[in-house]
């Protein structure tokens, strides 16, 4: 369960202050799948960063799985992030240096898993990768780089996915196919899974979907019935 | 662990390639640290074990002159009260040798020494095709000889020589003896004869240089004192008296010193390199901004990151001093024999103290450059993954925020308080302790904190004035980025941009430059000094020692062979310095004399009532018309420094009676006009009429080699006490020792091009990765690969050219102070090899830059998009 407590954000731009969020309550509950969804600018890809503790808020508390994370130090907040959050980005950002396996492997090792290349075949395995382990990410394409960055959200089992624009990089087939990896790996897991998306077929398979406009939730709809928010 | 060795792993298996020219440069100044120490350790080694036979004694007393009676008589009185074992008394002086057979035209000077049955105390004396040496192959008229003489003199073993007024048999070949000197100036070969015979050959007249060696054999318990006790006893007598650890202990501090300094050249390489380690480590953490904030946002802490990216920095600098220590432990076997001192037990290899040395050097020097830079990874937001939010921002290092940022206060207050709370703390902290460790490192290869703290002076100072030369060139150029030619503007926007390279590579090139330009200009400069060329109409042959009674004689065999321009003969004494203006100086030992090198040594002066054409007067009046009663005395201006001025009242001690004379004019002598030779003191006739001297004899001699042999001999013949110095032969042998020294040099200086070279193409691969991106764009929006070569051409000879001006002024600067302020020599300004020197680094730093580049030139644009 990830829960917002009053936050907003606000940055420096120039010697003036800019509100890219103004303040918002939220609660997205486990196992829920939730997609932000707004024109560009609008406060989509900040909102979700502080969900991962990838930001500091301005005002507010945010309470990840049960832990407050705002007022964590920053190693503390990467440490948490390890074990619950797996994040999936528009631009993959795999490692160059690291092959695919490896790519898979790196969370797992950083929490001293021992068997990091058993689980890391796995996972490949299960984003239908099998066979393009030990090639580095630029040998594969975008939708088998989106696959392998997916199979490294997974790693640690984490309790909660967060996605960041994840078919915004791709074409419509390898698009639908990394969706359906992300919605079955929810049905088979049980994940709690926030989504930023411009992509109208994948914010419909959510359960919520967040409008957002001026950094602020513009309407909430939920299962066939939307809901006006004013803020 | 685990993660963090495996990561180290996986990253250097990527990364090893970009960083290699900058650990080869670690390598190369490692490698030139253990090569250096280990030499002179193989040295020292050598010398402590052949200490003994280095001094062929445990005590050796040594003065120019036979003790006087009553002196030898209580030195004998100290001697058998002390626990002496053995004495070995000899004779040694520069003569003249030719053949006995008058059809061979030769004279050879060398340096004979007469021994008597006790020698040698300690050591052997190595014989030719292995015969054992006893005190019967010199006693009655034996002689052996250096097998070079034989050559020489056109002579083999059985034949007779003839030494002042005897005849000698040559009865072997000496290949080494104990007793001789190590690598200093030799008048000629060694030639052995007994003692004995020495003294009966009429060489030996008054104002002869010889020295009178006594060694004596003392076990090391009562060493001590007895030393001490005949330094006291033989101190006014101008006798030194010197312990084999005496001599192991000064031979050893002058090695240490060139040990120590010539590592610091070396460590100038490591640092050169460190500095190349920190350039690349800068860029190569921007370049791995993405990888830092995967890394985070995968959950790795800000340590672990540092500490993968530390490791490969050690990992690779280990193998780099490694790589270093091999070519050293290659090339050290390799030293040629002539560059170190020719010592029997010396071993040439590696030496664990200097591999050591040279490896923490390396490593630590790396670790140290490197530690600033990577520190950045700790402020590396995740956050910049996030498409939006890091266009937006452009947050690519997040700076630490400062307080209160846009409150509302004045201007320039407010932009320096901003300044100072930006400035990250544990950054600064780390900063100083990096400083203050790199000084500590020069220190302590310099083995003195005013070196090392001078070094790394010379250093900062550079690296701050390519610093502001960088962003002063940045503002400079500005002007060019609105030029309507398209590779100009771009080449203008690529020194400019943010997170350019303008700084790296100017202080990479520029130091570089600096370095290797200032090692050639002090050799440059050595090298005019030291190349002494012999003027057509210069006197090339001196004699020594012409008697009173031989002056005539001498000028009418000169007369007989008519000689150009005739021989000249100048009365000339021994005077040393014992008062000025009535404080009495207090001689002290020749050892401490010799060291201190102030007025109190002995001098050879003259009287004259002319000045010579080399010489002018700068104060005074030479000589005064109205003499005093006390003698007048003119001295040359370098005795000024020694406190010396005119009306000065000087007590010389001239042959055991002491004179007084004033100082009533300064001379000026241009010592490279050596025709009337150079007197520090020059005496108005008169004074000292009565003091016995003799004459040193000023001339040319034939040029024809067959004529000038021809001379010698006869001169020798004719006056066997009298000793012709050759100039012609002089030169050779000080040539020969200068080229030993500028291949020390140029070995030096070669490795320091190799570092800078190595620095230049790093630094130029190292930027390749930002211009492979942009070029790729460039072709893609339309530029040719010839428009983007012309780009990357002007923007690196600019860099170049500017670099090695800034760095050229330095080199100018620090071979001035080297020349003139360490080696006393007068140094010169060498425009050609300076303009020079900055078109080939600027051309050089094009070529390099186009040249590496080649890559982004031929790529598809596609495939590089691809990969970003």
């Amino acid at each position: 369960m990830i829960e917002l407590r009053a936050v907003s954000k606000t940055v420096m731009s120039g010697g003036d202050p800019l509100v890219i969020l103004h303040p918002l309550d939220l609660i997205v509950p486990a196992g829920q799948t939730i997609a932000i969804v707004g024109p560009s600018g609008s406060g989509k890809s900040t909102l979700l960063g502080l969900m991962a503790g990838l930001d500091e808020p301005t005002t507010g508390d945010i309470i990840v799985d049960g832990t407050e994370i705002t007022a964590m130090s920053e190693d503390a907040v990467a440490r948490l992030r390890g074990e619950k959050i797996g994040f999936v980005f528009q631009f993959f950002h795999l490692m160059p240096s690291l092959t695919a396996l490896e790519n898979v492997m790196v969370p797992i090792e950083l929490r001293g898993g021992r068997d990091a290349a058993e689980r890391g075949r796995a996972l490949l395995g299960e984003v239908g990768l099998t066979g393009r382990a030990h090639h580095y990410p630029s040998q594969l394409s975008g939708g088998e780089q989106q696959r392998v960055a997916l199979a490294r959200a997974l790693a640690n089992d984490p309790p909660i996915l967060l996605a960041d624009e994840p078919t915004g990089n791709l074409d419509t087939e390898n698009g639908r196919h990394v969706i359906d990896l992300l919605f079955a790996v929810h049905d088979r897991r049980d994940t709690t899974l926030v989504l930023v998306t411009h992509d109208v077929e994948l914010a419909e398979r959510a359960d919520v979907r967040l409008h957002l406009r001026d950094g602020r939730i513009a309407r909430r709809e939920e299962a066939g019935r939307s809901v006006a928010v004013t803020g | 662990m685990l993660f963090i060795c495996r990561m180290t792993l996986r990253e250097l298996r990527a990364v090893w390639r970009r960083l290699l020219f900058f650990f080869l440069c670690v390598a190369i100044g490692v490698g030139a640290i253990a090569a250096l120490r280990s030499v002179i350790q193989n040295v020292r080694s050598a010398i402590a074990r052949e200490a003994r036979t280095l001094t062929a004694g445990d005590l050796v007393l040594q003065s120019n002159q036979p003790l006087e009676a009553g002196l030898r008589d209580r030195v004998v009185r100290v001697l058998d009260a002390a626990d002496v074992r053995g004495r070995a008394e000899s004779i040694e002086t520069a003569t003249m040798v030719r053949p006995a057979d008058p059809a061979k035209a030769m004279a050879r000077m060398v340096e004979l020494e007469g021994v008597d049955a006790a020698y040698p105390l300690y050591g052997t004396v190595t014989l030719a095709e292995g015969h054992r040496y006893t005190h019967r192959l010199v006693h009655g008229w034996g002689a052996l000889v250096r097998p070079e003489l034989l050559v020489q003199l056109g002579v083999s073993v059985g034949e007779r020589i003839v030494i002042g007024r005897g005849t000698f048999e040559i009865r072997g070949l000496l290949l080494s003896e104990p007793g001789r000197r190590l690598g200093g100036f030799s008048f000629g070969p060694r030639v052995l004869i007994d003692r004995a015979d020495l003294l009966e050959i009429d060489l030996l007249r008054f104002g002869s240089r010889a020295r009178y060696v006594t060694r004596l054999r003392v076990p090391d318990a009562s060493l001590a004192r007895l030393e001490t006790q005949l330094r006291d006893l033989l101190r006014p007598a101008l006798v030194s008296v010197r312990s084999y650890r005496s001599t192991e202990d000064r031979i050893g501090d002058r090695l240490e010193t060139s040990e120590n300094y010539l590592s610091l050249v070396g460590f100038v390489m490591v640092v050169l390199g460190g500095v190349g380690v920190w350039s690349v480590t800068r860029v190569f953490v921007r370049q791995k901004l993405k990888s830092v904030a995967v890394l985070k946002c995968l959950g790795a802490a800000s340590g672990q990151i540092l500490a993968v990216y530390i490791t490969q920095v050690a990992l690779l600098a280990v193998i780099g001093s490694a790589c270093g220590l091999a070519m050293a432990a290659i090339a050290v076997p390799f030293v040629p024999p002539s560059a170190v001192p020719d010592l029997e037990s010396i071993r040439l290899g590696l030496t664990w103290s200097a591999a050591l040395q040279a490896g923490g050097v390396g490593v630590l020097t790396s670790l140290l450059f490197a530690l600033v830079p990577l520190l950045e990874v700790r402020r590396v937001k995740p956050l910049l993954l996030l498409r939006d939010e890091a266009a937006r921002l452009s947050l690519a290092v997040q700076r630490p925020r400062p307080m209160g940022a846009g409150l509302a206060s004045p201007g320039i207050a407010r932009r320096l308080a901003n300044r100072l709370q930006r400035i990250d703390t544990t950054q600064a902290v780390v900063a100083s302790l990096v400083i203050a460790a790199l000084v500590g490192l020069a220190a302590w290869q310099a083995g003195s904190l005013r070196v090392g703290a001078a070094v790394s002076l010379g250093f900062v100072g550079v690296t701050l004035t390519l610093s502001a030369a960088a962003s002063l060139l940045v503002r400079l150029v500005q002007p060019l980025a609105s030029s309507t030619w398209f590779p100009l503007r771009h080449a203008v926007l690529a020194v400019s941009r943010p997170g350019n390279q303008t700084r790296v590579i100017l202080l990479a090139v520029g130091l570089g430059t600096f370095f290797i330009l200032g090692v050639r200009l002090v050799e440059a400069n050595l090298l005019r000094e030291l190349a002494i060329e012999l003027q057509s109409d210069a006197p090339d042959m001196f004699l020594i020692d012409v008697q009173e009674d031989q002056v005539s004689p001498v000028e009418a065999f000169a007369r007989k062979w008519r000689l150009d321009g005739g021989i000249q003969l100048m009365p000339v004494l021994r005077a040393r310095v014992v008062g000025i203006r009535g404080r009495r100086l207090n001689a002290g030992s020749p050892e401490e004399v010799r060291e201190r090198g102030g007025p109190s040594r002995e001098y050879t002066v003259t009287y004259r009532d002319h000045l010579a054409s080399n010489e002018r007067v700068v104060a005074g009046e030479l000589w005064p018309a109205q003499q005093g009663s006390i003698p007048d005395v003119s001295i040359e201006q370098n005795l000024r420094e020694d406190g010396l001025e005119l009306g000065d009242l000087i007590r010389f001690d001239i042959a055991g009676r002491v004179i007084a004379a004033r100082v009533t004019s300064v001379r000026e002598v241009d010592w490279s006009d050596a025709r009337n030779g150079g007197f520090m003191f020059v005496f108005r006739p008169g004074a000292l009429a009565g003091a016995p001297h003799w004459y040193l004899g000023v001339l040319r001699a034939p040029a024809h080699t067959l004529a000038r042999a021809r001379f010698q001999r006869d001169l020798v013949a004719a006056f066997p006490n009298v000793s012709a110095v050759d100039v012609r032969e002089v030169l050779r042998t000080l040539q020969a020792i200068v080229s030993n020294i500028t291949l020390a040099i140029s070995v030096v200086g070669g490795l320091a091009l190799a570092s800078g070279l190595l620095i230049l193409i790093g630094a130029v691969a190292m930027t390749k990765f930002q211009r492979l991106y942009e070029a790729a764009i460039l072709k893609t929006v339309g530029a040719s690969g010839r428009t983007v070569a012309t780009m990357l051409a002007i923007e690196y000879v600019t860099l170049g050219a500017l670099a090695a001006t800034v760095g050229a002024s330095g080199a100018c600067l620090l071979s001035w102070f080297v020349t003139e302020q360490v080696f006393d020599l007068s140094w010169q300004l060498l425009p050609g090899l300076v303009a020079g020197t900055i078109v080939v680094v600027a051309f050089g730093v094009g070529a390099v830059g186009v040249a590496a580049s080649v890559d982004v030139l031929r790529r598809r644009p596609l495939g590089v998009l691809r990969a970003e």
